[in-house]
């Protein structure tokens, strides 16, 4: 495997680990999931750019698009979390149940 | 030219372990921040500047910015940073893993090909990445128009999503 492609496999994997375990805020939660589609957007372009393929360059732009809303989603929930508990802590959904 | 991909890709790993090991949301924003400005500048040691200059502005200057500004919604008095131990064990033991997996992915390391990805005629000049992105107007229309769908139901999406209890969703948290 050559360097690039560890780098990019480690890391995906990395911040998909970071989503597993996390810890407090669920903001944390949502920007390792944004590493990982910044790292899935990066793969993409490098697919198309070592194999000097030029229509392969479409993928990461639509990627990117769609990476958008599920960022903007992933927000609006959050806001609302903020909304009705007061704070983004995972704890806070727990505690104090009716 | 070789020594400065390897730096930014270590950058880049490094700032991912920075984002992984779940710090306060501020701190891993700028992990995010430093994260994208390396994965730029590997697309642009490999030939992609249009798509570095897309992934500047879309994902660092739109969505990152939106991420800083929901960054006030974690407020805390004290943000953890390296200083607490979570963080700090989480991201040494992160980086031990990703040195100690390397040993056995380590054959091939040195194979790859660093051509950017252009041509160069008596008059022309074709750079694949943009050629590649004009596509997505001509073939790729109708992909064009689905996103151009989906992000205004997402618009819809968020809408809905935050209407909460009192009326309004354009009001103050």
């Amino acid at each position: 495997m050559t360097l690039t492609h560890y780098a990019f496999s480690s890391s995906y994997f990395m911040s998909f680990l970071g989503l597993i375990f996390y810890r407090k805020h669920l903001l944390s939660a949502l920007l390792c999931l944004e590493a990982m589609m910044l790292i899935l957007f990066m793969s993409m372009c490098l697919w198309g750019l070592i194999l000097a393929s030029t229509v392969l360059s479409a993928g990461p732009m639509i990627l990117l698009a769609f990476s958008a809303c599920e960022a903007s989603a992933g927000l609006a929930l959050l806001v609302a979390m903020s909304r009705t508990h007061g704070t983004d802590r995972l704890k806070n959904l727990s505690l104090l149940r009716c | 030219m070789v020594f400065m991909t390897y730096l930014l890709l270590i950058g880049l790993v490094l700032g991912l372990a920075a984002v992984a090991s779940n710090p306060s949301p501020y701190f891993a924003a700028l992990g995010l921040v430093t994260v994208a400005g390396m994965s730029c500048g590997i697309l642009v040691g490999y030939g992609g500047s249009f798509l570095s200059l897309i992934l500047f502005l879309i994902y660092l200057g739109g969505m990152l910015v939106v991420f800083a500004y929901s960054a006030a919604l974690a407020s805390e008095p004290y943000p953890e940073g390296w200083g607490s131990w979570p963080v700090s064990t989480l991201m040494l033991v992160y980086v031990l893993l990703v040195v100690c997996v390397s040993v056995f992915f380590s054959s091939g390391w040195f194979e790859g090909s660093w051509v950017t990805v252009d041509e160069f005629s008596e008059f022309t000049l074709f750079r694949g990445d943009s050629g590649g992105v004009a596509l997505m107007y001509s073939s790729g229309g109708g992909m064009l128009m689905l996103g151009g769908w989906v992000l205004l139901l997402t618009l819809f999406v968020v809408l809905e999503l935050t209407r909460g209890l009192s009326r309004g969703t354009l009001r103050a948290v």
